[in-house]
């Protein structure tokens, strides 16, 4: 019976993954239930599960998850997208000049290890509290990832691929439509993933630092009023768009080079 | 009498410039002729310039002296006359294999619905039927060498230049490629000039094999090979194959030889 069960979760089906991920859920759950009626009986440290369902719903009800959501998603929804777009426009010029490359590239480098996260109250004092403010942080943190691996991806094209294309007479813009992007374009969307992620740290410390609405901000609001239940019903919704953005991304990039699986 | 020759390399040399170390003469004083529809080899030790030389006969590579004409005119750049089947996987992992057969032709403006109907005779040809909609990732190594030959075919070259196509397949399907090839050559009438290290599949399959010398490449030998066709593989055990196979290994022994010890 254990067994079977165990062989089961071993699959590599959609049903069997899907039960992994319940089956983990469901032992958290536990778990913290557990630490609440036991342990944690600070509630100002921490609550049950069943308190923080009853927050989500609540702030469902009162239209403040709404109004939220649409402060973090008008920005993230139009920040992200941006920051791919000119983090592959950038990642194309580098790769497209190595003298391009040799100059920008430690520029890059270096700004990529600044942590421009702690550029946020200086972005709020010259762009304001609100939208723009949010776009710039989320962007800046967003296009490093897309364009190095941009860059990494087109110049990794097989050059055993690039000389067919040319033995066909091929122009250059062939090679690149037909071989150097089709081949740099699952790296692209990797970039991609690991850009969401950060995306999502960069809108929650910018909401934390310049605004009014959104996700970060209502965490920051319920954390100052130790409402502890509607904090962590934000994290888990901030977590849920994490995880979803993760799989898509994934997914897409398994798509675009099934035979690098196999 | 006049023999119409397709191919014509006349006192081709080829130098590499390496930076901070001795030029590279790759390739001295090369005339090959090459009669219209015959199946020519080149066979020779490692480092002997013929790959180079296959490079610079489809214009993917400069000669440093001398000229390549195909069909009379001088070669400076791939063109239609002229496919090459390259020795490793160079098909593009994203396209099916339709795609990949009709590729070349594509890269040409050769709309879809013809470009695929011509594609589908060639995978007929190469005995691919039924394949069409695999990717490469999901054939066997005989099977994606049949693909490249069929890529090869598909653009209607007047000469097909092969590059050690079935080096990295096992001795077995080596075998039957051969046989394969032999078929296709004769059903398509095409012109072949095959790079091969292996003396045995030289002899077998062509008319004449030219036999280099090592570093740098120059012709050592020209050596019509008189054996009756159409040939099968019991032919591999007839004297008069073995005796030619042990002619050439001698003419090239020492310089195999001296490549080993380097």
């Amino acid at each position: 019976m254990w067994q079977r069960f165990y062989d089961y979760l071993n699959r590599d089906t959609r049903g069997a993954g899907l039960s992994r991920v319940l089956l983990s859920t469901a032992f958290i759950l536990l778990v913290w239930q557990l630490l609440t009626a036991t342990f944690v009986t600070n509630r100002m440290l921490l609550v049950p599960p069943l308190d923080v369902a009853e927050a989500f719903l609540e702030e469902v009800r009162t239209g403040a998850m709404w109004t939220n959501a649409v402060a973090t998603v008008t920005a993230v929804g139009t920040s992200f997208p941006a920051a791919v777009a000119i983090g592959v426009a950038i990642g194309l010029a580098l790769a497209s000049s190595r003298v391009l490359s040799l100059m920008g590239g430690p520029l890059l480098s270096a700004l990529n290890s600044v942590p421009i996260i702690a550029l946020a109250p200086l972005f709020v004092a010259w762009l304001g509290l609100g939208f723009s403010s949010k776009f710039v942080l989320v962007l800046l943190v967003a296009v490093f990832p897309v364009v190095v691996t941009t860059e990494a991806g087109l110049r990794a094209a097989d050059k055993n691929l690039i000389e067919a294309a040319r033995s066909f007479n091929a122009t250059s813009w062939q090679i690149f439509t037909t071989v150097t992007f089709p081949y740099a374009l699952p790296f692209i969307v990797s970039g991609v993933r690991v850009a969401w992620a950060r995306a999502l740290v960069g809108i929650v410390v910018a909401e934390f630092f310049g605004s009014f609405a959104g996700f970060g901000f209502a965490v920051m609001a319920a954390g100052q009023t130790f409402d502890t239940a509607t904090l962590l019903a934000y994290v888990i919704v901030l977590g849920a768009m994490g995880l979803f953005g993760s799989m898509v991304f994934q997914s897409v990039e398994e798509r675009l080079a099934p035979w690098r699986k196999e | 009498m006049t023999t119409d020759y397709i191919l014509e390399v006349a006192g081709v040399s080829k130098t590499f410039k390496r930076a901070g170390q001795a030029e590279l003469v790759a390739l001295r004083d090369i005339d090959i002729k090459v009669p219209r529809g015959a199946f020519i080899s080149i066979v020779g030790a490692s480092g002997s310039g013929k790959s180079t030389l296959l490079r610079i006969i489809d214009g993917l590579l400069p000669p440093t002296g001398g000229t390549v004409c195909v069909n009379g005119k001088v070669v400076t750049r791939p063109g239609p006359d002229r496919a090459v089947v390259f020795q490793n996987d160079s098909l593009l992992p994203w396209k099916t294999v339709i795609e990949n057969v009709a590729y070349g032709l594509t890269l040409a403006g050769v709309k879809w619905k013809e470009a695929s109907r011509t594609g589908r005779r060639f995978i007929e040809l190469a005995g691919l039927a039924g394949f069409e909609n695999h990717y490469p990732h999901q054939l066997s190594g005989g099977m994606r060498q049949r693909v490249n030959v069929a890529r090869g075919l598909a653009v209607d070259p007047d000469i097909l230049l092969l590059d050690e196509p079935f080096a990295a397949l096992d001795a077995q399907t080596r075998e039957i490629m051969q046989t394969e090839l032999l078929r296709i050559w004769q059903e398509s009438g095409k012109t072949v000039l095959l790079i091969t290290h292996q003396i045995d599949e030289a002899v077998f399959l062509s008319d004449e094999v030219i036999v280099f010398s090592a570093r740098p490449g120059t012709v050592r030998r020209r050596l019509p090979i008189p054996l009756p066709r159409p040939r099968d593989l019991d032919l591999k055990r007839a004297p008069q194959f073995v005796g030619l196979v042990d002619e050439i290994w001698k003419l090239i022994e020492q310089e195999v030889r001296a490549s080993a010890r380097t």
